[in-house]
């Protein structure tokens, strides 16, 4: 059903228990995966690609797909042949990789390769968009044809030459996903299984199930464009998940905790995955003491980190510049108003390094930057792709973000974050009189024209007369946006990422970001509890 | 049946496959091959503002080496890479460790594959050209905008046609091909200074002919988006819940989502230990009915190759199966059925929506949910909520910014309603249900 409905949404990589499913008839979906013993990208070029210094040089990321210029030449040449303002040919290698550990055995793997090519003709507002998978010239010329067909006007100037174009790496590795074998992966896995038993010794409850799944992606784009210009990009990404279920008599409760960042193998110390195994064992015991906060209107505690996904719904979102161009967004017409205290300034930065949210280059080829959406109380900029910069006739901020090659990019956030607040966490929590504490989230999701919003809390505490009395769990709290933000009355100066991954969704595209928060406080939003 | 040549093609694709990774070491494998096309226009306040056309294709297997598995999909199919990659993936298999329960699908659960006609083609669907594309798109615009307060609207025709084959190491082979077709509109309406209240409506379906008219959709989504205007929250109660039956679809997807052999095998389902007892309503019935014609999920077979067959999942209110795959079947002790859900029908009621709102009184009417999860070990669900107030047997004002919260066994205990509405755009058949005294969180 949700493929017919076009709202946008937050997920956490760990509740997108879809590693637990079966192989669907067609499973090429992209999974995500390890890839071990394997070669580089199936190119031919074979040592060359496959030791190839990041990013990838034009020549390199040339011969990866097997394009010379004079195709793509001829290729944008077709795609602006009745005309076009802009347009783009985007090509895409992924690699993506995923092992189980389940029952006390790593059980299963899955290794997924997604390859094509999509391309764009952009004229004013309007967009011809067609992909491929198959590189051969004659299908790319063929698809340019389609894509240009949203034209009807006379042809626009193709490029003969092309200039490469250079960026900053925020995600260079020692070494790539694809000269990393499985077997490098196993003992990690095992490892964190045996952290999670070993941290549940002695707990209150007893662990049945413990599943760790392992995830990791290697992703290289080569975006050509009207203009002449040739971008690559090479794009890491791992995830590690921890799954648990224990129980107390028959009481049986399950509970996640996961990791997430562009990062490679030597990222995963026994520090980091002692942090991950013990933020699954304790957000899984908790739950047998949890209980429901009573229904209805309360101040809302936001915990450091993961609560940023307050700003992903109920600002983030509605700052895509594209809403707001077509004017559906409650932003629309509030750029330079005053929308929250002046201690409040929210960020969407791309260019922190390792970061889950994190693009050296959005999937137009501009590079990414830091944005401030709010600024020190005051709605500061959208986000843009080239479509909406154009329309704005401002520069891009680098958001055009797409899934894949079947996508035409669109303004999407990457790390989300609102900046340290003058206050403390204590003072916070002793401030309020009767509310709860947002510590652990599993979704979220908004409603970009009326502004309202909503996130799940799995684990989080009562407060009661300015002290932390209880833990609660599985709570959907609603809001609406510009109304939050007028309340975020304290913030502290403790702002900091989550360190597991989220993926957002947005018109049936999904994409990796971050995003953190200092301790905060909303004086007032409405929470899914249960009265006696 | 697909068209005999390009069926056989893919089938040809698929059984290459098999033989390729046979030959690179497995045991055992199964291949799926599949091929479609997408078309969709998006039409934006007078302009045609998008149109995307493509073809897609890719290859899965799913490998069994010296006891062990995984399972792998690729869309680059050049010959000389395809057999690295197919080489890696058996190297990558023999990395893991050996799992005693997993085999290829028994062939005794692909033995008598029914023929019944589950009309997943429709002709009419393929003949779609442009302008009749663009036409739709535009008379849908005019209608979309038939109200001074509408700010944007944006309206969809979309098609696709999809072909697949698969074949296995022990004898499985099967194809299929099915068509869609649907439309879209989601209007936003001005409110005040700054509210844009936004309402959207849809219809898919196999067959054109079946969808009601484009206008129909265009009209729809613009009532539901002047409906919202004025909507506040409602207040803090236990009340009726109502659900309108595309929402019912969605509740009734969280109650069903852990009743499979892997949720209950994994400890994260409050339905393990439930089989043959009362654990919702006496009202509720549920049928996985994958012979369905013109279904969204109808087939023949599922994607481990079970043959398909109507399976009673919940007989008024008892639980009579859960859905068991071969893998976790095997780790739980219990015979396959199929791992994966097709058309879910619920028996129908004899009451109308107005019927049940004057039964009713009183209450809530959800019209859609907005965000909220729930926890498959244990059933507590939270979940936002728009809809209207319902008033001495009435639709009242709207209300949204408000929340539902409960425990899943325990709300299906409490549906008293069903309704003779099913809702037709989704393989989950819900008619307008109603449930006595739930938790709303409001002002």
């Amino acid at each position: 059903m949700d493929v017919f409905t076009r709202r946008s949404f937050i997920r956490s990589s760990a509740a997108g228990a879809a590693i637990l499913t079966t192989p669907g008839l067609l499973g090429c979906a992209r999974n995500a995966g390890p890839r071990g013993a394997a070669s580089g990208p199936p190119g031919q070029v074979g040592a060359v690609a496959q030791k190839a210094p990041m990013p990838p040089s034009e020549q390199q990321a040339l011969s990866w797909f097997n394009v010379d210029k004079s195709t793509l030449s001829r290729a944008l040449s077709e795609l602006s042949s009745r005309g076009a303002d802009a347009a783009d040919v985007y090509f895409q290698h992924s690699r993506d990789n995923s092992v189980t550990m389940e029952d006390g055995i790593i059980s299963r793997a899955t290794t997924s390769v997604d390859q094509g090519v999509g391309l764009r003709c952009v004229i004013g507002d309007q967009t011809g968009y067609a992909f491929t998978e198959d590189l051969a010239p004659e299908s790319m010329i063929a698809a340019a044809q389609t894509s240009a067909t949203i034209a009807r006007g006379g042809k626009a100037i193709a490029p003969v030459e092309f200039r490469f174009h250079d960026h900053a790496d925020y995600y260079a590795l020692p070494s790539r996903w694809s000269d990393v074998s499985i077997g490098d992966k196993l003992p990690i896995i095992q490892r964190a299984a045996a952290l999670a038993r070993e941290l549940a010794k002695g707990r209150e409850a007893t662990i049945e199930k413990v599943t760790v799944s392992w995830a990791d992606s290697e992703e290289l784009v080569l975006i050509a464009d009207l203009d002449g210009r040739i971008h690559t990009d090479l794009r890491p990404m791992t995830r590690l998940w921890v799954m648990l279920t224990a129980r107390k008599g028959d009481v049986v409760q399950s509970n996640s905790a996961n990791l997430a960042a562009r990062r490679g193998l030597d990222w995963y110390t026994d520090a980091r995955l002692k942090q991950v195994a013990q933020e699954a064992v304790d957000r899984t015991m908790i739950l047998f003491d949890a209980r429901r906060p009573p229904a209805g209107e309360m101040p809302v505690v936001l915990a450091a980190g993961a609560s940023g996904i307050l700003l992903h719904e109920a600002i983030g979102h509605g700052m895509e510049a594209d809403f707001n161009r077509k004017g559906t967004s409650i932003y629309s017409d509030m750029i330079g108003r005053k929308v929250a205290p002046e201690f409040v300034t929210i960020v969407d930065n791309g260019t922190q390094e390792f970061e889950r949210g994190a693009l050296n280059i959005d999937d137009e080829g501009t590079e990414c930057e830091r944005t401030v959406l709010v600024d020190k109380g005051v709605l500061a900029s959208f986000l843009h792709d080239n479509i909406s910069a154009r329309h704005y006739k401002v520069p891009s901020t680098g958001s055009g973000r797409r899934e894949s090659f079947r996508h035409t990019p669109m303004p999407r956030m990457r790390s989300t974050y609102m900046e340290n607040g003058p206050h403390s966490k204590d003072e916070i929590i002793g401030a309020v009189k009767r509310g709860i504490i947002a510590e652990t989230f599993t979704n979220g999701v908004v409603q970009i024209g009326a502004g309202d919003f909503t996130f799940y809390i799995k684990n989080g505490w009562l407060i009661e007369d300015g002290k932390v009395t209880a833990p609660i769990k599985d709570i959907n709290i609603i809001g609406n946006g510009p109304e939050a933000l007028r309340n975020v009355t304290m913030a502290a100066n403790d702002s900091k990422l989550d360190f597991g991954g989220w993926t957002c969704g947005k018109d049936g595209q999904s994409v990796p970001v971050s995003q953190g928060m200092p301790t905060a406080l909303v004086s007032k939003l409405t929470v899914g509890g249960e009265n006696a | 049946m697909p068209d005999s040549t390009r069926a056989h093609d893919l089938l040809e694709s698929a059984s290459d496959a098999v033989t390729m990774a046979k030959r690179a070491g497995a045991d055992d494998v199964w291949a799926g091959v599949s091929r479609s096309r997408s078309v969709s226009f998006t039409y934006r306040d007078g302009t045609l503002e998008k149109v995307e056309d493509s073809t897609s294709r890719g290859l899965s297997l799913r490998l069994y080496v010296d006891g062990r598995y995984s399972s792998h999909g690729t869309t680059d199919l050049q010959p000389e890479r395809l057999q690295a990659f197919v080489r890696e993936a058996v190297a990558v298999t023999r990395a893991l460790q050996p799992d005693p329960h997993r085999e290829i699908t028994d062939p005794e659960l692909f033995a008598n594959r029914p023929d019944d006609e589950l009309e997943r083609v429709d002709p009419a669907i393929a003949a779609l050209d442009r302008d009749r594309r663009e036409a739709w798109c535009k008379a849908m615009d005019e209608l979309a905008h038939a109200d001074e307060r509408v700010i944007s609207a944006e309206c969809g025709v979309f098609s696709g046609h999809s072909e697949s084959a698969s074949a296995s190491s022990n004898g499985f082979s099967g194809t299929a091909e099915g068509d869609y077709a649907g439309y879209s509109t989601q209007v936003t309406v001005r409110e005040d200074a700054d509210k844009r209240p936004e309402g959207s409506y849809y219809a898919v379906g196999r067959f054109l002919g079946d969808l009601p008219g484009p206008e129909s959709i265009a009209k729809e989504a613009l009532k539901r988006a002047l409906d919202r205007i004025g909507s506040r929250k409602g207040p803090t109660t236990r009340t009726t819940l109502v659900v309108d039956n595309q929402s019912a679809s969605s509740l009734l997807w969280r109650a069903l989502g852990p009743a499979s052999a892997a949720a209950i095998q994994q400890g994260r389902s409050f339905w393990a230990g439930k089989q043959g007892k009362q654990l919702f309503s006496k009202k509720l019935t549920v049928i996985d009915d994958p012979l369905l014609p013109r279904g969204l999920s109808s087939r023949h077979y599922d994607g481990e190759g079970i043959s398909a067959r109507r399976l009673p999942i919940i007989e008024k209110g008892v639980v009579k199966n859960f859905y068991v795959d071969t893998y976790y079947g095997k780790k739980a002790g219990l015979t396959p059925t199929t791992g994966s859900p097709s058309n879910r029908v619920v028996a129908l009621g004899s009451k109308s929506l107005d019927q049940i709102l004057k039964a009713v009184g009183d209450g809530i009417y959800v019209m859609s949910w907005m965000g909220g999860n729930s926890d498959s070990t244990t059933g507590d669900f939270s979940l936002g909520l728009r809809g209207f107030e319902i008033k001495n047997g009435k639709l009242g004002a709207p209300v949204g910014e408000m929340n539902v919260t409960g425990n899943l066994a325990d709300l299906w205990q409490r549906l008293e309603l069903v309704g003779n509405d099913p809702h037709p755009f989704s393989s989950l058949k819900t008619p307008t249900l109603a449930f006595a005294d739930v938790q709303f969180s409001g002002s």
